[in-house]
């Protein structure tokens, strides 16, 4: 695959600043002594301090659940910033962390949700590291659990019974064990098979990947497999290719890219890159050839709310921005075919998944809006190689997906992942889909009601959700579909995730999908009025009737789509899932 | 006393009740706020004049002002996003929530 559609970008920018983003820049300009350089450090605060939830805990875009990642993203960026302290959001955050430790000493993403090693690692980090408290006793039980028979780090014990091992499950599940003992006592795994299967990753280029039978080494697998190694006291094999291999990554003018042939410095190469080279030994005086370059270059991925995205932003397109634009029909035909291959272009090597931005691990989510943005339309290939990746790679043992491989299911990306499934996989994938079901099985918490995480609290999108998944996977009646949307309607317009108060676009979006699904007759009107409520005076719409202002492009695409499902050509609804 | 007493009274009166009803909403979102909520202008846009004042803050705060005035708002028909934008508006509409459940 080639990126040059990356280079100069024909993609949609949101213009946001990212949570995933601030942090790495904020991680790199502290490790190379340069956090003083940042213009206006409170904004940065500002920016990170507006993801809290009233509960305590952060999450990763306003209006959405705390998780563990978003969590620890915001409270070590602040912590790192001139002022930050060791307890920047009070005692609220840390019972928010303790709100997701499971009795076997794991940790989910979100309460309720299974452990996975990237919620383990996050939340270990946060108790220890920002709320200077002590992990549960039972943590080491859980880790010593991820050891596969290849001698590597998988990302939960069950995905450990089936051999999957990977490098970034080592990196977390070692990194949360040094955290918690200071590096001291004993290891709970195999020492020497893990150190081997580790240095296995390592290319003869000197490079590393995530997993075996992998083909293209990559600086994120490389940073993640150098600070494992590091963590057991070990390097690569050839350490001194290893360094070679990622100063190669850095451009002439610029900062690092992160595999070879990919044009693009982004703020996740730099962080890695620095962060590799660092656990190699590198001290300061190792940095001074490329700290001023990295370093303005990081600075330039400022946005004007305060934080940083992944590239120049005017350049820093993402899929689901793009893809809003192409599913409301706001392109003309010559913009349509760029943006289209812009997105194509959005894969990881080796993870056949489409990434909410180039570089980022591929997303399931993502991947849906990719897909009915009219992405790969015409190329089976590509198509079989997502379902591949869908059914062969990212599916949990519990037979639901996450956002992205190793990361706990949850039913937004299950359903997202029923639903391409369903368009691209064709009868290989029948047993992939059965599976789905055992997973919303455990997701129901009364007859036809369901919540986003076992253990979660029933919404109307998690039943809808939940709903159209069983129906691609297994097929089911609309009466649950019926009786949801009788519960939820709003009198005045709309319908509500909770109750039957507070419309909201999402959920109304939802409904209308769900009632079209399973051939239930709907009122026009009634979305009339609810569409009339949100519509904002710029021609977008807001997420609820108590914004004036546009949600954005995704809230802009629902609502349009809304409106021409109401116009007499009747479009259909793309089978979208976001939230 | 002459109706022109009455007037004053009765227009006091409402000045009265609508300057009550501006303390208890400023309370309302002085505790999800704090200090930027103190040195709000009564005819501020809140969301620019506070910082994270989202949708979800938004909905908080329409909650929170049903829960002390002891009203329900209608999300669809009552142009929620015009009465709940400042200060002086949401005073206004509370007061003649209060009112119509009184007549």
């Amino acid at each position: 695959m080639t990126y040059e559609m990356l280079r100069r970008s024909s993609g949609v920018v949101s213009g946001d600043s990212d949570l995933w983003c601030t942090y790495a820049a904020v991680r790199t300009l502290t490790w190379l002594g340069r956090v003083d350089d940042l213009p206006s450090p409170e904004t940065v605060t500002g920016f990170l301090s507006s993801r809290q939830n009233s509960d305590g805990g952060f999450a990763w875009s306003a209006g959405m659940s705390s998780d563990a990642w978003a969590t620890y993203y915001c409270t070590q960026a602040m912590a790192d910033l001139p002022g930050g302290g060791r307890d920047p959001v009070g005692g609220a955050g840390s019972a928010w962390v303790w709100s997701a430790a499971h009795a076997d000493g794991g940790f989910a993403m979100t309460p309720g949700q299974a452990s996975d090693v990237w919620a383990t690692y996050y939340a270990v980090r946060t108790l220890v590291e920002i709320f200077g408290e002590r992990p549960p006793e039972a943590l080491f039980d859980w880790l010593s659990a991820l050891q596969a028979k290849d001698g590597g780090l998988a990302w939960s014990p069950a995905h450990a019974k089936d051999g999957t091992s990977d490098v970034r499950a080592c990196y977390y599940a070692l990194t949360a064990w040094s955290t918690a003992t200071g590096g001291q006592g004993p290891l709970p795994w195999s020492r020497e098979r893990l150190t081997s299967w580790l240095k296995d990753r390592q290319s003869e280029a000197g490079g590393f990947t995530f997993q075996a039978g992998d083909d293209t080494d990559c600086l994120w697998a490389t940073f993640r497999a150098t600070s494992a190694l590091s963590r057991l006291g070990e390097t690569p094999r050839d350490p001194e290719a290893c360094v070679a291999w990622i100063r190669a990554r850095l451009t002439p003018g610029g900062s690092f890219t992160r595999w070879p042939g990919y044009p693009v410095p982004d703020v996740w190469a730099a962080f890695c890159g620095v962060g590799a080279l660092r656990e190699l030994g590198a001290g300061a005086e190792d940095f001074e050839d490329i700290a001023d370059r990295v370093v303005e270059t990081v600075l330039s991925f400022r946005t004007g709310q305060g934080g940083f995205t992944y590239r120049a932003p005017e350049l820093a397109s993402d899929v689901l921005t793009t893809s809003a634009h192409l599913i409301a029909g706001h392109f003309s035909d010559t913009g349509e075919r760029d943006a289209l291959r812009w997105t194509e272009s959005c894969m990881l090597p080796n993870e056949d998944g489409i990434m909410y931005m180039p570089g980022r691990g591929s997303e399931v989510r993502c991947t849906l809006w990719a897909l009915s943005a009219g992405a790969f339309r015409d190329d089976t290939a590509a198509r079989g190689r997502i379902a591949d990746w869908l059914a062969g790679s990212i599916q949990n043992p519990d037979g639901g997906f996450g956002y992205w491989e190793g990361r706990a299911s949850d039913m937004v990306s299950t359903c997202a992942a029923a639903e391409i499934l369903h368009r691209t996989g064709g009868e290989s994938v029948a047993a992939h889909l059965r599976d789905i079901a055992g997973y919303v099985a455990t997701c129901e918490t009364a007859p036809g009601q369901y919540a986003n995480v076992p253990g979660g609290r029933p919404t109307l999108r998690a039943t809808l959700q939940a709903l159209r998944a069983l129906n691609r996977a297994v097929g089911t009646d609309g009466a649950p579909a019926c009786d949801a949307l009788a519960l939820h309607r709003v009198r005045g317009g709309g319908f509500a995730n909770e109750g039957n108060r507070v419309p909201d676009l999402l959920s109304t979006y939802e409904a209308v999908l769900a009632g079209d699904e399973f051939g239930l007759a709907w009122d026009a009107g009634h979305l009339t009025k609810f569409l009339d409520s949100v519509r904002t005076a710029d021609g977008g719409f807001a997420w609820t009737p108590l914004m004036a202002a546009s949600g954005g492009p995704l809230a802009d695409c629902l609502g349009r789509r809304l409106e021409m499902r109401l116009s007499p050509e009747r479009h259909a609804l793309p089978p979208l899932a976001l939230s | 006393m002459h109706t022109s007493d009455r007037t004053s009274e009765h227009t006091s009166h409402r000045a009265s009740d609508h300057t009550e009803t501006s303390t208890r909403v400023l309370a309302v979102l002085e505790k999800r706020f704090g200090d930027a909520a103190r040195t709000l202008a009564p005819d501020a846009d809140l969301s620019d004049a506070l910082p994270g004042f989202d949708s979800l803050a938004a909905l908080e705060y329409v909650t929170a002002v049903e829960g002390e005035f002891g009203i329900e708002v209608d999300f669809v028909g009552d142009d929620v996003r015009y009465w709940f934008s400042t200060l002086d508006r949401t005073a206004e509409y509370v007061r003649e929530c209060v009112e119509d459940q009184a007549a």
